[in-house]
C-alpha cells in the first residue's frame, strides 16, 4: 500500500484562511463604496421623474425607462456637447504632446544650466488648483479674445496637462537606453531622425499612456469651461449636462443618463491604458 | 578600410555648477578619482596619439575609468573632442557628424532597435543611405550568412539570446561596409562560454571583412587574442602601445606588467647591482645576472645600481631542487588547475604566485606541495623585469 502524498496536499492554516477572508471582505467593501455611486446613477437614469421623487421609492427602478437615454439627445444638444468635448480634449492632447515630447526629450537627454530649477518650476506649476488661477486665466483669455471659444479651452487644457506630460515622458525617455539613439546617429540618422525613428517608436507605450491620460483629464475638465464658456454651442459635455439642472427643476433621470454617456469614453480609454499607466508611471521612478 | 591618425587627443568634461561650488569649499583638490582635474574640468583622456594602419585591429584596454570608451566615442563622434586632431583617411574629422564619418559601432548593450525585426535592424543603415531595395536585401542576407543568423531575420530582438543579439549588432555594423568598425566591450554582457565562442567568431569575421577595427575591452585575454596592437590605458593616459607579445615580454611600466598576464606578475623589492659593467639583480638570498639583451638596454640608459621593483611572471618562476642562490617562499594556498598547480606563497613579505605543471613530459606526476611547505624559487636573468622606484621599466 502506498502512502498518501502529503507533500502535494499541504494543509492550509486557519490563520491564512481568516486573513484571506478578511482581505476579500476589505476588497468587497472598497468595490461597493467605489461602484455604488455609478450603480445608483444607472438606476436613477432608468427611473421616471415620478419614481425618483416617490416616497416609496426603491433603489432599483420598478420599470426600466431606457427611453431616457434616447430622450436626452432631443432635450439638449448632446451631440454638439460631445463634439465640443472631443475637439477640446483631442486638441489639447495634440498640443500638449507636441510641446511635451521635445521638452521631455531635452530634459531626459541634454544637460543645460538651470535644468534642476526648470524641473522644479514645472512641478510647482502643477501644484495650483485651476480655481486659484481662474481670474488670471480669464484675464489672459480676455486679452487674447479667446473667452467663450473652444480654442481657448484647448490652450488652457493643454497648459494644465503640460507639466504632467513632461514629467511622465521624461521618465519614459530616461528609461530608454541613449545608446540606441547613438547607434541610430552612427547608422545615418540626424538627431531629429533618431528621435522620430527610434526613440518615439520604442517609447510608444509611454506616449500612448500619457496621451490617453491627458485626453481623460481634458475630457473631465469642468471648472474653467464653466467660467469661460457662455454660448451653448461651445459648451463641452461636462458643462452641457448642466442643462438638465435647471433653475426650477432638476431632471435627475436625464442628468444621470447624460452623465453615463459622458463617462463611457473615459472608461473605455482607461481600460486601454490601465496596464501601461502603471508601468508608465513606474518607469519614471527607476532608471532602466 | 581606412587609416586613422589620432594626434594629441584630449577630452575634458567641464565642471557642473555643483562641482564648482564643492571645489571652492574643498580648496581645489588637484586629483579626483585618479583623473586630472583642471580649471576646465575633469580630464578623461589626454596626450592620446596613435596612428592606425589600414585593416589593422587595434584594442584599447585598461581598467574602468581609464578613458578607453571615451576615446572610442570621440572617434565615433559621440563625444566632442576637447583638444587634438582626429584624421580618418587623412581627412580631419573633429567636427564631422557621426553619420558622415563612415564608421560603424557595436555597443556593449547591443543597442538594437526593439521595434524592428532582425532584418529591419540590419537594413536600417542602408535604408537611411537610400540604397536600392535589392541591394539592401543582398547585403543583409550576406551579412546574416557570415554571422549565421539567417534563420532569425524575421524575429524581433527580444526573441533572441544575448549571443544572437550581439551577432545582429555586428551584422548591422558590417552590412554597410564601413571604413572603420568600432566595438565597445561587445562581449561583456555574455557569459564566459559564449564570450570565448564570440571571440573566435570576431577573429573569423576579421578575416572575412576588409575594415579597420578599434576594439575596447577591459579583458586582457580579449586584448591579447584579438589585437594586432594593444593600447594599454590608465587614468586617461596611454601607458604602452605594442603587439600582444611586445607588451607581454617588455612591459613599459609596473602598471602594464601587472595588468597584462594572468595570473598577475610577481613583484619584489630588490636591488639592481652593477659590478664591472655587468648588471645583476638581488632579491632575498638570490642574485641573478641579467641576460645580454637586458645588459645592453640598461647600459644604453645608463642605469646605475639602485633599489628597484623586480617583476617575474608566475610561469617564469622555477622551483629549485635545493636551497642556495634561491628565494625562500612558504606555500599558503595551492590551486589545482588540472594541467598545472598555482601555488600562492609568501616570499620576502610579498605574495607570490608560482605555476608548476602537474606532470612532466613523460607523464609522471611532479611532486606537489601543501600549505606551510617551503619552496626554493629561482628565475632566469632574461625573463625578469626591472622597474625603478617610479614604476618605469629601466630598459625603456
Amino acid at each position: 500500500m502506498s502512502e498518501p502524498n502529503t507533500a502535494l496536499k499541504k494543509p492550509v492554516s486557519v490563520k491564512k484562511v481568516i486573513l484571506r477572508l478578511l482581505l476579500y471582505f476589505v476588497v468587497l467593501d472598497v468595490c461597493i463604496i467605489t461602484l455604488y455611486p455609478y450603480f445608483a446613477m444607472l438606476c436613477t437614469a432608468l427611473k421616471s421623474r415620478a419614481e425618483i421623487f416617490s416616497p416609496n421609492g426603491t433603489v432599483l427602478p420598478i420599470t426600466a425607462l431606457w427611453s431616457n437615454f434616447i430622450d436626452i439627445w432631443s432635450r439638449a444638444p448632446m451631440a454638439r456637447y460631445m463634439l465640443n468635448s472631443v475637439l477640446i480634449a483631442g486638441g489639447s492632447t495634440i498640443i500638449a504632446m507636441l510641446c511635451g515630447i521635445p521638452a521631455a526629450y531635452a530634459l531626459a537627454r541634454m544637460k543645460f544650466k538651470g535644468q534642476t530649477a526648470f524641473l522644479g518650476v514645472i512641478i510647482v506649476s502643477q501644484m495650483f488648483a485651476p480655481v486659484v488661477l481662474l481670474i488670471g486665466i480669464y484675464k489672459v483669455m480676455l486679452s487674447m479674445g479667446l473667452t467663450d471659444s473652444i480654442l481657448g479651452l484647448i490652450f488652457i487644457n493643454a497648459a494644465f496637462n503640460q507639466a504632467f506630460t513632461v514629467w511622465l515622458l521624461r521618465g519614459t525617455f530616461m528609461g530608454i537606453s541613449a545608446e540606441m539613439e547613438q547607434a541610430a546617429t552612427i547608422d545615418g540618422c540626424t538627431r531629429v531622425q533618431s528621435m522620430m525613428k527610434v526613440l518615439l517608436p520604442v517609447a510608444a507605450p509611454g506616449i500612448v499612456t500619457t496621451l490617453i491620460f491627458i485626453f481623460i483629464n481634458a475630457w473631465n475638465e469642468y471648472t474653467v469651461a464653466l467660467c469661460l464658456i457662455s454660448t451653448d454651442g461651445f459648451k463641452p459635455l461636462t458643462v452641457g449636462i448642466n442643462t438638465f439642472n435647471g433653475y426650477n427643476i432638476i431632471e435627475w433621470q436625464y442628468l444621470f443618463a447624460a452623465s453615463i454617456f459622458a463617462i463611457i469614453p473615459v472608461v473605455i480609454l482607461f481600460m486601454c491604458i490601465e496596464k501601461n499607466l502603471v508601468s508608465g508611471l513606474a518607469s519614471g521612478g527607476v532608471k532602466g | 578600410m581606412a587609416t586613422l591618425n589620432l594626434k594629441n587627443i584630449k577630452k575634458v568634461y567641464p565642471h557642473s555648477g555643483d562641482q564648482k561650488k564643492a571645489k571652492k569649499k574643498a580648496g581645489e583638490p588637484e586629483k579626483k578619482v585618479n583623473l586630472q582635474v583642471t580649471d576646465e574640468g575633469v580630464v578623461a583622456v589626454q596626450e592620446f596619439s596613435l596612428d592606425i594602419a589600414d585593416k589593422e585591429f587595434i584594442v584599447l584596454v585598461g581598467p574602468s575609468g581609464c578613458g578607453k570608451s571615451t576615446t572610442l566615442r570621440m572617434v565615433a563622434g559621440l563625444e566632442e573632442i576637447s583638444g587634438g586632431e582626429l584624421y580618418i583617411d587623412g581627412k580631419l574629422m573633429n567636427d564631422v557628424e557621426p553619420k558622415n564619418r563612415d564608421i560603424a559601432m557595436v555597443f556593449q548593450s547591443y543597442a538594437l532597435y526593439p521595434h524592428m525585426t532582425v532584418y529591419e535592424n540590419m537594413a536600417f543603415p542602408l535604408k537611411l543611405r537610400k540604397t536600392p531595395k535589392d541591394e539592401i536585401d543582398k547585403r543583409v542576407k550576406e551579412a546574416a550568412e557570415i554571422l549565421d543568423i539567417t534563420q532569425y531575420l524575421d524575429r524581433k530582438p527580444k526573441a533572441l539570446s544575448g549571443g544572437q543579439r550581439q551577432r545582429v549588432a555586428i551584422g548591422r555594423a558590417i552590412v554597410r561596409e564601413p571604413k572603420v568598425l568600432l566595438m565597445d566591450e561587445p562581449l561583456s554582457n555574455l557569459d564566459a562560454k559564449l564570450r570565448n565562442q564570440m571571440r573566435a567568431e570576431i577573429i573569423k569575421l576579421r578575416q572575412k571583412i576588409n575594415t579597420t577595427f578599434i576594439y575596447v575591452t577591459h579583458d586582457q585575454t580579449e586584448a591579447m587574442t584579438l589585437g594586432d596592437r594593444i593600447v594599454i590605458m590608465k587614468d586617461g593616459f596611454i601607458q604602452q602601445i605594442g603587439t600582444p607579445q611586445e607588451v607581454f615580454d617588455h612591459p613599459a611600466n609596473l602598471f602594464v606588467a601587472g595588468f597584462i598576464g594572468m595570473p598577475q606578475m610577481n613583484f619584489f623589492n630588490a636591488k639592481l647591482l652593477c659590478e664591472g659593467g655587468r648588471y645583476s639583480v638581488s632579491v632575498g638570498g638570490c642574485t641573478v645576472e641579467l641576460s645580454e639583451e637586458k645588459q645592453k638596454n640598461l647600459a644604453a640608459h645608463s642605469a646605475g645600481a639602485q633599489d628597484i621593483t623586480l617583476g617575474v611572471r608566475p610561469s617564469h618562476m622555477v622551483l629549485a631542487k635545493e636551497a642556495g642562490n634561491t628565494l625562500a617562499a612558504t606555500v599558503e594556498v595551492s590551486e589545482m588547475m588540472g594541467s598545472e598547480v598555482h601555488f600562492h606563497a609568501n616570499a620576502e613579505g610579498k605574495d607570490v604566485v608560482v605555476i608548476v605543471p602537474t606532470m612532466n613530459a613523460e607523464g609522471e606526476h611532479i611532486e606537489s606541495f601543501r600549505a606551510g611547505d617551503q619552496l626554493n624559487l629561482t628565475f632566469s636573468g632574461n625573463v625578469c623585469h626591472v622597474f625603478d622606484k617610479d614604476g618605469k621599466n629601466l630598459e625603456f
